[in-house]
């Protein structure tokens, strides 16, 4: 009898551990892709790159996209390379790389945030 | 029996951790998760404004930034000095000469405190914070803007010039009407600006508006204004960095952990010019009329974000042991100063706010 028990309760105990584990992998896929670089400009979002990937591109603004800001990401941070706005502070910004940290070009208004859904 | 039913809580315990999404105990009981979501504007106080928020949905979300944001608008438009709006009388309206007098103008409610908090703080700073200083920082504002657009013809203003207009400075001269809501400025060569209150008292009002509503898990920040509303939806503080000022060093001086309170820095590096090759930056002194020179920033961490933004222009002005003194005579108020050779110096309670990120 006792030792009936103790199979039930492994059995009780494999099935929640087999749930669980499901459930974990199912969060695991469905979760977003991690930290993400939000780039807007004049508070609508322009673009949203994986802080993971490392690209480079140019955020265009501006009548006929005139005005350059150049980003890019490698290994995991974020900063303006060059830009073509008159204080270049966005460019002598150091790069971003955690949640709400963010680089400002306030003549362009392009703002280059690092944003978690955590 | 009993003891897979412990086991079972621990995992589930063990996986709500992992998830990482905040809940909220909604009236109903039922959990809600709670998402981050941040917002934008480059419209008002010639700076950008962000606000970030733990909310249901991005539609929640909005409700809550486009209402905090269009009430920055409506402060905007009544404290700008540089703008006049069809219809609205506003501090640039207060300024205006007619037949070389001051009028004697009804203004918004709102004018009136934020000005009454502002003598105040003139008060409290032993005049460090003088917002009719308009006259002087009117020359600093033309000189500078000049020397910004066209760095080879950039110049200092004439000291006679900045001494002639220092005459015109007297607080004394903005006579507030309370009952009648009405403001007149007596002396008709004085101008007001506030630039070192009107954004940080803004940010309050608009703060504790929200907190009146409820809205908990907010962060206002205004060109470097920092008001926190509530903890993050985790119940931890916001963290918030400060910049090192200096080139040289590490990036961040230190974190700072804030729930409900607001930090604020005036620092040499914001907004200046170059003449000469020599910086000049926009926190005027109200005895050399020259930029004030003992700091590269000073941060306050308060409750009151007007009277953060007060506080650190006046101890950017004071000297060190002046500085000290005043804040320690002020409830809940730290303070860190850092020198031009990178030393730093803070009141004893600053530490307690410095977390990990």
């Amino acid at each position: 009898m006792a030792e009936k028990k103790i199979r039930n309760d492994l059995i009780l105990v494999g099935a929640l551990i087999g749930m669980l584990l499901l459930v974990g992998g199912a969060m695991l896929l469905f979760r977003s892709e991690g930290d993400m670089v939000v780039v807007t400009v004049n508070g609508e979002t322009y673009a949203s790159y994986p802080l993971a990937k490392d690209t480079e591109v140019d955020i265009l603004t501006g009548e006929n996209g005139t005005q350059v800001n150049r980003l890019i990401i490698r290994d995991g941070k974020a900063f303006v390379e060059s830009a073509t706005c008159p204080d270049g502070i966005c460019a002598s910004h150091k790069p971003v790389s955690h949640d709400g940290e963010s680089i400002i070009c306030l003549p362009h208004k392009v703002v280059v945030a690092i944003e978690s859904t955590k | 029996m009993k003891k897979s039913i412990t086991l079972f809580v621990a995992l589930c315990l063990f996986f709500s951790a992992l998830s990482m999404t905040a809940c909220e105990q909604t009236e109903s009981g039922v959990h809600k998760e709670l998402e981050k979501f941040s917002a934008y504007s480059f419209d008002y106080f010639d700076t950008v404004t962000t606000i970030s928020g733990y909310a249901e949905s991005k539609e929640a979300f909005d409700a809550v930034a486009n209402d905090a944001l269009a009430q920055l608008g409506e402060y905007h438009r009544l404290f700008t000095i540089y703008h006049r709006f069809e219809g609205l009388e506003n501090l640039c309206t207060i300024n205006e000469l007619v037949d070389g007098q001051h009028r004697t103008v009804s203004v918004d409610a709102r004018i009136i405190d934020m000005l009454l908090y502002a003598k105040e703080m003139h008060a409290l700073t032993d005049g460090h914070v003088n917002i009719a200083m308009g006259s002087v920082l009117s020359i600093w504002h033309e000189y500078r803007t000049i020397g910004m657009d066209d760095p080879v013809s950039a110049e200092i203003p004439p000291m006679e010039k900045l001494q002639e207009a220092a005459k015109h400075t007297d607080i004394d001269h903005l006579v507030i009407d309370e009952q009648n809501c009405t403001v007149t400025i007596t002396d008709p060569q004085m101008k007001l600006d506030v630039g070192a209150v009107a954004k940080g008292y803004a940010v309050e009002m608009i703060a504790q508006a929200l907190e009146a509503q409820g809205v908990t898990g907010y962060v206002l920040n205004v060109g470097g204004n920092v008001r926190t509303i509530g903890t993050k939806a985790d119940g931890n503080p916001w963290t918030v960095g400060l910049e090192n000022p200096l080139d040289e060093g590490e990036d961040y001086i230190c974190y700072l952990g804030l729930a409900g309170q607001t930090l604020v820095t005036s620092g040499s590096y914001q907004r200046y010019y170059f003449v000469n090759g020599k910086q000049y930056h926009h926190i005027i002194h109200q005895d050399t009329l020259m930029p004030a020179e003992g700091f590269v920033s000073v941060s306050v961490l308060t409750k009151h974000s007007g009277m953060a933004d007060a506080l650190s222009t006046a101890l950017f002005c004071m000297t060190l042991e002046q500085g000290r003194a005043l804040a320690q005579s002020l409830p809940d108020t730290e303070v860190l100063w850092v020198l031009p050779d990178g030393t730093r110096h803070s009141t004893d309670g600053w530490s307690a706010y410095m977390i990990d990120p």
